[in-house]
C-alpha cells in the first residue's frame, strides 16, 4: 500500500494532487462528476475584496497544446464567497484541504480579504495570487521586486495561516523573487502561473481575446513549470507547489522531483474532470511499480 | 430556462461517420447516459482525453442533433483543425463526451412555433419532433434553414426523416431553394414562438424581427468554451439582469445555450 499523503505547512494532504485556482471553480462546480473530497485539495477561484464581473469576451481560445484565457478575476467577492461559497466548502470537503485564492490591486485589496477570511474556517490557507495577468496592474507585484516585498511583509502579521505566494513565470530569474517571498515571511510558493500571451485573428486584424492579451496555460508550459519549481524549491527552503501543464503521474512527478511537495492540475480538468483521480491513481501505481513507499520520498529526488 | 445538471462523462463509440454535405459530416456515437436525458438546445463537449497530442486540446462543444436509442447524432462542420480531426473518426474509434450540457429550448404552451437555423444551427431542430411528442406538445413547427451555399445544404430528404419537418431552405447564392438570407423567409404572423440557432449575425437579425413584433425568442448562442460545466467561466456573453434590468455577464455553458430574446444585451 503506496502512502500518498504529505505533510506541508503543517498540515496533512491525503494525496499531493489540488485542483489549480480558476479551473475549479469553488469546488462545488465539479461535485457531480468527480469526488472533490478524495483530492489532496481544491484551491478556489481568486477572492478579490469586491465582485468583479470580469472582462469582455471572448475570454478563452486554444493554443498550441494549451489554451489562453482573460477571464479577468471574476468573482462573486468577499462577502458574498463567505455567505455563499464557503458552507458547501464546509459541509463537503472533509479530508480535501481547501486553499482560497486572494487577488488584488493593492496591498490594501489582499489585506482586506486575507483580513476578512480570519474568522473563518474550513480552509487551510492562503494562495496569494500576484501574477495574474488578466486584470490592470495585475502582474506588478510579481514582476516588481519592491512591490512583491512591501506586499508579503504586510500580509505576513495579518494571519497565522499559510501564505503561498502564486509566482509569475515571466520575469528573469525566478529564484530572486521566491527569495523575496523567503525573507518576507511567506510559508510557501505555487510556481508558475500562466505565462502572457496573445493569439491574432489574420483575417480581420484583431485580437482573438476581448482584452487582447491573456495567459497561457496548458502542457505547452510545462517545461517552463518544472524548471521554475526546481529553481524555487532549489533556491529557498520554502515547501513549492508545482503548477504548469500537468496531465499525467508522469508530469506530476517531474514536478515531483524538481522538489514540489504538492501540484496542482489546471487546464487539463476542463479537457477532461476526471484528470485529477486519474492522476492520483496513477501515481499510485508508479510507486507500486518503483518500490516506493511513500510519495514523500521522491520530493526533491531529481539527480543531477 | 434552467435544466437539472445531469451530466455524465463517458468514452463513447462513434457508430456512423457520413459526409452529408460540403465539409459537412453526421456522426453517431454510442453515449446512453446522454442520450437518455439530451434535449433540443443542449450540446456535449467532445474531445480526446487529456493525454491526447494535437488539436484539439480542448474538447468543442457541438448541438446534440438526433437520439436514437442509445445513439446520440451530431452535425460538425469543419472550420479549422479541431473540428477536421472531429469529423476525421471512423466508426470503432472513441471521443470523450461530456453532456448533456446547458440549457435547452422551451416549448411551453405554444401552438405555432417557427425555428430558423443557419449552417449547422440546424442540429437542435433535427431532434424536435422527438422531444415534442416527448413533452406532449401538439406545437405546429415550421422550420427554416438557410446556407451560404447549396453545396453546404443537408439533404431535405434527411432532414424530413430526423425532423418530421419540410424545411422551407434559403441559400445566399440561390443554387438551392430560395434565394436570400433565411431571415427574408421569417413571417411571423400568427407565431407565438420562433427558436433560433446559427451564426451570431442570423441570430442578431431574428432577435430583431422577434422583439419589433412582440414575438416570444429563443435563441441557441455560441461562445469559445473550454470546460462546458461553468469552471473556466470563459463563456461570457452579455446578458440583462431580469430583476434589476443590469448588464451582467451570463455563461453560454451553464446559463445558456439557449437564452430568451430580451435578456441578450445585444
Amino acid at each position: 500500500m503506496v502512502d500518498l499523503k504529505q505533510q506541508v505547512f503543517g498540515v496533512t494532504f491525503q494525496n499531493p494532487v489540488l485542483l489549480a485556482s480558476g479551473t475549479c471553480g469553488y469546488g462545488e462546480e465539479y461535485s457531480d462528476l468527480i469526488a472533490v473530497d478524495a483530492l489532496g485539495g481544491i484551491v478556489t477561484k481568486a477572492v478579490t475584496p469586491e465582485p468583479r464581473i470580469g472582462n469582455p469576451p471572448p475570454r478563452v481560445t486554444e493554443t498550441p497544446s494549451g489554451m489562453i484565457n482573460a477571464i479577468g478575476l471574476a468573482n462573486v467577492g468577499l462577502e458574498r464567497f463567505k455567505r455563499e461559497k464557503l458552507p458547501w466548502l464546509r459541509e463537503n470537503l472533509r479530508n480535501a484541504k481547501v486553499f482560497v485564492n486572494v487577488a488584488g490591486k493593492t496591498v490594501d485589496d489582499f489585506v482586506t480579504v486575507v483580513a476578512g477570511l480570519e474568522d473563518e474556517d474550513c480552509f487551510v490557507g492562503y494562495e496569494i495570487d500576484v501574477s495574474c495577468p488578466n486584470v490592470e496592474g495585475g502582474t506588478l507585484f510579481a514582476t516588481d521586486e519592491v512591490a512583491l516585498a512591501k506586499l508579503v511583509r504586510a500580509l505576513r502579521p495579518v494571519t497565522q495561516r499559510p501564505l503561498v505566494v502564486k509566482l509569475a513565470p515571466n520575469v528573469p530569474d525566478i529564484g530572486v523573487f521566491a527569495e523575496i517571498c523567503a525573507e518576507g515571511g511567506a510559508d510557501g510558493l505555487s510556481t508558475i502561473n500562466t505565462f502572457p500571451g496573445m493569439v491574432i485573428d489574420v483575417e480581420k486584424r484583431r485580437p482573438v481575446i476581448g482584452n487582447v492579451t491573456g495567459g497561457v496555460s496548458g502542457p505547452a508550459i510545462r517545461p517552463m513549470g518544472v524548471h521554475a519549481t526546481w529553481v524555487a524549491a532549489s533556491r529557498t527552503n520554502l515547501p513549492v507547489i508545482g503548477i504548469g501543464g500537468i496531465r499525467s503521474a508522469n508530469d506530476a512527478l517531474e514536478y515531483l522531483l524538481a522538489g514540489a511537495c504538492l501540484v496542482q492540475i489546471g487546464t487539463a480538468s476542463f479537457v477532461d474532470p476526471h484528470t485529477a483521480p486519474t492522476v492520483i491513481q496513477e501515481l499510485s501505481d508508479f510507486c507500486e511499480r518503483q518500490g516506493v513507499a511513500r510519495i514523500s520520498d521522491l520530493v526533491g529526488a531529481l539527480e543531477v | 430556462m434552467k435544466t437539472d445538471r445531469r451530466i455524465s462523462r463517458a468514452w463513447c463509440e462513434v457508430r456512423t461517420r457520413e459526409q452529408v454535405a460540403e465539409d459537412t459530416f453526421w456522426l453517431e456515437l454510442a453515449a446512453h447516459d446522454i442520450a437518455a436525458h439530451a434535449a433540443p438546445g443542449q450540446f456535449v463537449m467532445v474531445g480526446f482525453g487529456a493525454n491526447a497530442w494535437g488539436s484539439p486540446f480542448l474538447p468543442r462543444p457541438n448541438s446534440v442533433a438526433s437520439v436514437q436509442g442509445e445513439n446520440i447524432g451530431l452535425l460538425i462542420r469543419v472550420y479549422g483543425a479541431g473540428s477536421r480531426r472531429l469529423t476525421e473518426m471512423r466508426p470503432g474509434d472513441s471521443a470523450l463526451l461530456l453532456g448533456p450540457l446547458g440549457t435547452r429550448f422551451e416549448i411551453g404552451d405554444a401552438r405555432k412555433v417557427l425555428c430558423v437555423a443557419g449552417g449547422v444551427g440546424l442540429a437542435p431542430f433535427l431532434m424536435l419532433r422527438d422531444w415534442l411528442k416527448r413533452t406532449g406538445s401538439s406545437a405546429e413547427v415550421h422550420l427554416l434553414y438557410g446556407e451560404q451555399t447549396g453545396a453546404a445544404v443537408f439533404d431535405p430528404e434527411r432532414i424530413r426523416s430526423f425532423s418530421g419537418l419540410d424545411a422551407e431552405i434559403w441559400t445566399e447564392d440561390g443554387s438551392v431553394g430560395r434565394e436570400g438570407r433565411v431571415t427574408g423567409g421569417a413571417d411571423l404572423a400568427g407565431v407565438d414562438l420562433v427558436l433560433s440557432c446559427g451564426p451570431t449575425p442570423m441570430l442578431k437579425a431574428v432577435r430583431t424581427l422577434c422583439l419589433d413584433a412582440g414575438v416570444a425568442c429563443q435563441l441557441a448562442v455560441e461562445e469559445h468554451m473550454a470546460c462546458g460545466i461553468g469552471t473556466c467561466v470563459g463563456c461570457a456573453i452579455e446578458t440583462i439582469d431580469p430583476d434589476t434590468g443590469a448588464d451582467r455577464y451570463s455563461l453560454v455553458c451553464v446559463d445558456g445555450p439557449v437564452f430568451s430574446a430580451e435578456s441578450l444585451r445585444w
